[in-house]
């Protein structure tokens, strides 16, 4: 169950010619994942900047 | 978690007999479906509670949770459509099962639309969540759909009650995966959150203060 399936990058990358399907795949939901996380992360660091302008002038 | 069983997944478990490689897929494709559906669950017991006893907080749950939502229905529906290309020879099929599961991605995409569209704030909160209870009548339908049509789409492989028809090589990682993703979705909807009951709270002293 823990032995590597693969006997070298190259098999690794190309997976019988399925690479190119299963690694585009992850990579886009990675990004997308990412930047989810991203845009609610600076979202939340904008709100916190506004929010001291208003303390800041009141 | 979600690191460990993608690594697991898609460099230690065995090759499938019949698919190849592509099967591997299967890591994302099956998680993202999983939370597609356990989003909206969430989202109508919400619906339910804002609608029943008036609570504000689980409309701004709602709100928060609907882009993961959508989010995590377009990466099932657009792994599903690669993972399609080398095993069914296309890439899309109106099929029950595949159809249900846009209609869903569509039914998120509507919820956030109609939330949208109205300035009174409070009425926009009551008509997501009437949407949101109807629209909960897809679900059994997305997970029935394999059974009640003859569909292109496998019946499901997985089973937390009976037998998994999959070997546990594969069982495992999947399993890793589902709930490693399951948590990154949790921390993505906590921050969803937190931005959201900020920005509908924004007048009020504790924000002001505590921000």
């Amino acid at each position: 169950m823990f032995d590597l399936a693969f006997d070298s990058i190259n098999e690794i990358v190309n997976m019988d010619g399925h690479g190119i399907y299963v690694w585009s795949v992850y990579l886009i939901a990675i990004l997308i994942i990412i930047v989810s996380f991203v845009i609610a992360r600076k979202r939340i660091k904008n709100f916190r900047s506004k929010i001291d302008i208003k303390n800041a002038s009141s | 978690m979600l690191i460990l069983g993608w690594v697991w997944g898609l460099l230690f478990a065995p090759e499938d007999a019949v698919q190849g490689n592509s099967y591997r897929i299967i890591f994302l494709h099956v998680p993202a479906n999983i939370f597609a559906q356990m989003i909206y669950y969430f989202m109508s017991v919400c619906a339910l509670m804002h609608l029943v006893w008036r609570v504000k907080l689980a409309a701004y749950l709602i709100k928060s949770a609907a882009p993961i939502g959508a989010m995590i229905t377009f990466i099932a529906i657009f792994s599903g459509a690669i993972w399609g290309i080398p095993t069914w020879g296309t890439w899309w099929q109106w099929d029950a099962r595949i159809t249900s599961t846009l209609i869903l991605f569509i039914m998120y995409l509507g919820i956030l639309t109609l939330h949208g569209a109205f300035s009174n704030l409070e009425k926009a909160d009551r008509l997501m969540s009437i949407l949101v209870v109807v629209g909960v009548v897809n679900i059994p339908i997305i997970k029935k759909s394999v059974d009640w049509w003859s569909t292109l789409h496998q019946p499901a492989s997985i089973s937390f009650s009976g037998s998994s028809s999959i070997d546990p090589s594969m069982l495992y990682p999947l399993f890793v995966s589902v709930i490693g993703l399951g948590f990154t979705l949790i921390s993505l909807g906590i921050l969803n959150s937190r931005f959201y009951i900020y920005t509908r709270e924004k007048n009020k002293r504790w924000v002001i203060d505590n921000v």
